[in-house]
């Protein structure tokens, strides 16, 4: 898994783009949920082809626009990128969708996937939440062949 | 039976399995998981991106995934790839980094 460590800061996967994680550090949540949430996020990316990408941490004060500036930064394709961003000092989560993943992903699913998400981390399972958000986003955005005509 | 016999399988036995299991679950630490987030608690770690494995195909349409390969990342067409390398678009974007979100949900725990 690959992980920009900076805060909001400089922006670049690219920057990070191959680099492996020092996993001796002890993070947030534990490496076997790591290792969970890492294929949750690259399954679900690569069954929907969109780009989902997954934010923790302090979302500012409008945690809205802070969300939105950095799905603008989360990849060379934004328009094909979800940005999941929970900031749980805030209790808040954030599910920005670019353009092109909007279509298939309507607000509809978002909220729905964002329910299911915010019951689970109000009991503490925060990477519970994730996976199952992200399970329930890839659901929802289908495979993409099958939205090809 | 002589009496020390009775105390011993009846008394002593139980006792020793009652305390293995004892010291089973109470040994300290254990099942206590530190990294296990509480609602309320402040978030004091280090903002985290996490992003899917580079060489996820199919993210551009799965088609043409395999020639772009080599490149690590998803397929970028002649345009993405030059700006890539650090050109402005021709359309100089004055107002500050656009807007890319079109859609989305919020919610609070």
């Amino acid at each position: 898994m690959t992980q920009q460590l900076d805060s909001r800061g400089s922006s670049d996967t690219r920057d990070t783009q191959g680099s492996v994680v020092d996993e001796t550090r002890s993070g947030p949540v534990s490496f076997r949920d790591l290792a969970r949430i890492d294929e949750a996020l690259t399954m679900s990316s690569r069954e929907t082809g969109l780009w989902f990408t997954l934010y923790v941490g302090d979302l500012g004060a409008d945690t809205r626009s802070t969300a939105e500036a950095l799905h603008a930064r989360s990849g060379e394709d934004t328009a094909n990128s979800v940005l999941v961003a929970l900031s749980p000092g805030q209790r808040v989560l954030e599910i920005v969708t670019g353009s092109a993943a909007a279509r298939r992903l309507p607000d509809r699913a978002c909220a729905l996937a964002v329910l299911s998400m915010t019951g689970r981390l109000g009991s503490g399972d925060l990477a519970g939440a994730i996976i199952n958000g992200l399970r329930q986003l890839s659901d929802a955005a289908g495979h993409p062949s099958h939205r090809r005509h | 039976m002589p009496w020390i016999e009775t105390v011993l399988i009846y008394g002593a036995i139980p006792l020793a399995v009652f305390l293995l299991f004892a010291v089973l679950t109470l040994v300290p630490g254990h099942g206590k998981d530190k990294t296990r987030y509480r609602p309320g608690q402040p978030w004091d770690h280090e903002p985290v991106w996490y992003e899917p494995h580079p060489d996820t195909a199919g993210v551009h349409g799965g088609g043409h995934a395999d020639a772009d390969a080599g490149h690590g990342r998803r397929g970028v067409g002649a345009t993405a790839a030059a700006l890539a390398i650090g050109e402005r678009p021709h359309e100089a974007d004055t107002e500050g980094p656009r807007r890319t979100a079109a859609g989305g949900a919020r919610g609070t725990w």
